[in-house]
C-alpha cells in the first residue's frame, strides 16, 4: 500500500464508531524498515498512533479500540517525528555515494507496517528501491545500499 | 573521478547525518595514492575541522558524497596527514602536487599539474590510486600532440610508483605517448601505460 493512498485517511474508533482524527504521516524506523507509528490530525488529544496500537489499517480507515492509544509521541516517536527523521522529499544517497533522487512515496505493508519499497526520483525517472536495502535515515539523507 | 570534485563534497554518515565536508585531499607522501582527506564543517561559513578523514575509513566515494560508517571515523587531522607522509620511504613532499611542473626523465617538461585523476573500487575497500594528472601542456607537449593544438588541458597517466617533489613529478618518457584528452577512455591509456612499463620496453 503506497503512503499517498493512505495519507488522509480516516482514524475510526470502534468503540464509538466516530471518526477520531484523519492519517497525516508516519515514522519510520530506520533500524526495523517499518513504520512504528502513524500520525494524524484533527483529533481531539495526541497526535500518534503505535501501529501495534492499530486494530487495522483497511481500505477506508484505519481503526482503534478506543481514543486512549491516540497518545503524544514518547521520546522514541519524537525522535523520528523530527525533520531529521522524516523520509519523504528527502534526497536518497547510496552507500557508494551517489544521489538517486528524493523520496517521493513508500509502500509499506498494510499487516505489519514493514518498508517494502522506497519510491523514489521525479515522474519521468522513477524508480522504487526495496526496503531491505535501507541503511539510515538522517538529517541529511535516507542512505540505501548500492546495488 | 578528478580530485578537484571531490573538494566540497559532503561527509556523510550510513545513519545518513552530514557530519562535515571534505576541505582537501591528502596524498600519500609517494603521491601515488589518496591517503585521506582533511575536513571542513558544512555550510558557507564554516572553518576548517581539528578531525581529519583517512581512506580506509571511506565505505563509498561517489559523485555526490564521501560515506563513512559513523562519526567514529574521523580522527585528529594531524594522524590523518602523519600517517600520509610515513606511507613511503622516499623523501615526499606531502605529496601535494597541484602547480609542480611534469618531467619526463630525459628532461623535457610536459606542463603543469593542475588537476589528479584517481581511480577506487568502492567494493573491494582497496587503495584509492592515484592514475593520472591533468596537466596544463607546455608549448612542446602541445607541438608534440596532434590534439593539443585544440586542448591544452591533457591527461597523462602515470606509473605505479613515481618521484615527487615541490617543485617537478618524474615520469618515464613513454608516459608522453599515452597522454589523452578524453576521461571516459583514460582508465584503458592508465592500463595500456603500465602494462607497457611492466613489459619493461
Amino acid at each position: 500500500m503506497l503512503y499517498s493512498d493512505l495519507k488522509g485517511r480516516k482514524l475510526v474508533d470502534t468503540t464509538s464508531a466516530d471518526t477520531v482524527g484523519k492519517v497525516d504521516g508516519f515514522l519510520l524506523d530506520p533500524a526495523t524498515r517499518s513504520v512504528v507509528a502513524l500520525e494524524f490530525k484533527k483529533t481531539d488529544h495526541g497526535s500518534v498512533v503505535a501501529w501495534s496500537d492499530l486494530i487495522a489499517v483497511g481500505a477506508d480507515a484505519v481503526t482503534v479500540g478506543g481514543v486512549s492509544v491516540v497518545v503524544e509521541p514518547d521520546d522514541r516517536l519524537a525522535d523520528l517525528a523530527t525533520k531529521d527523521g522524516t523520509v519523504l522529499k528527502k534526497r536518497v544517497l547510496s552507500d557508494a555515494g551517489e544521489d538517486l533522487g528524493s523520496v517521493h512515496d513508500i509502500d509499506l505493508d498494510p499487516e505489519s507496517g514493514a518498508l517494502l519499497e522506497l519510491i523514489v526520483g521525479e515522474k519521468k525517472h522513477r524508480v522504487s528501491i526495496a526496503g531491505s536495502r535501507l541503511l539510515g535515515v538522517g538529517s541529511y539523507a535516507v542512505v540505501v545500499a548500492h546495488e | 573521478m578528478r580530485t578537484s570534485e571531490i573538494a566540497t563534497l559532503p561527509v556523510v554518515t550510513l545513519a545518513g547525518d552530514d557530519v562535515a565536508q571534505v576541505k582537501d585531499v591528502v596524498f600519500s607522501a609517494d603521491g601515488g595514492a589518496v591517503a585521506g582527506f582533511t575536513l571542513a564543517g558544512r555550510g558557507l561559513l564554516a572553518g576548517p575541522l581539528k578531525q581529519g578523514l583517512s581512506w580506509h575509513h571511506v565505505v563509498g566515494l561517489g559523485p555526490d558524497a564521501v560515506m563513512i560508517a559513523d562519526d567514529s571515523a574521523l580522527e585528529p587531522v594531524d594522524t590523518v596527514i602523519a600517517a600520509a607522509s610515513s606511507t613511503s620511504a622516499g623523501a615526499g613532499s606531502g605529496g601535494n602536487v597541484l602547480g609542480d611542473r611534469v618531467l619526463t626523465d630525459t628532461g623535457s617538461d610536459l606542463g603543469k599539474v593542475s588537476d589528479v585523476v584517481i581511480e577506487y573500487d568502492n567494493a573491494d575497500g582497496g587503495p584509492c590510486d592515484v592514475v593520472g594528472y591533468e596537466i596544463e601542456a607546455s608549448d612542446a607537449l602541445k607541438a608534440s600532440t596532434s590534439k593539443g593544438s585544440k586542448h591544452t588541458r591533457l591527461l597523462l597517466p602515470l606509473p605505479d610508483t613515481l618521484a615527487v617533489s615541490s617543485e617537478h613529478v618524474m615520469v618515464p618518457a613513454s608516459a608522453e605517448g599515452f597522454v589523452s584528452d578524453d576521461l571516459a577512455g583514460f582508465g584503458a591509456a592508465v592500463q595500456a601505460f603500465r602494462t607497457q612499463l611492466k613489459g619493461g620496453s
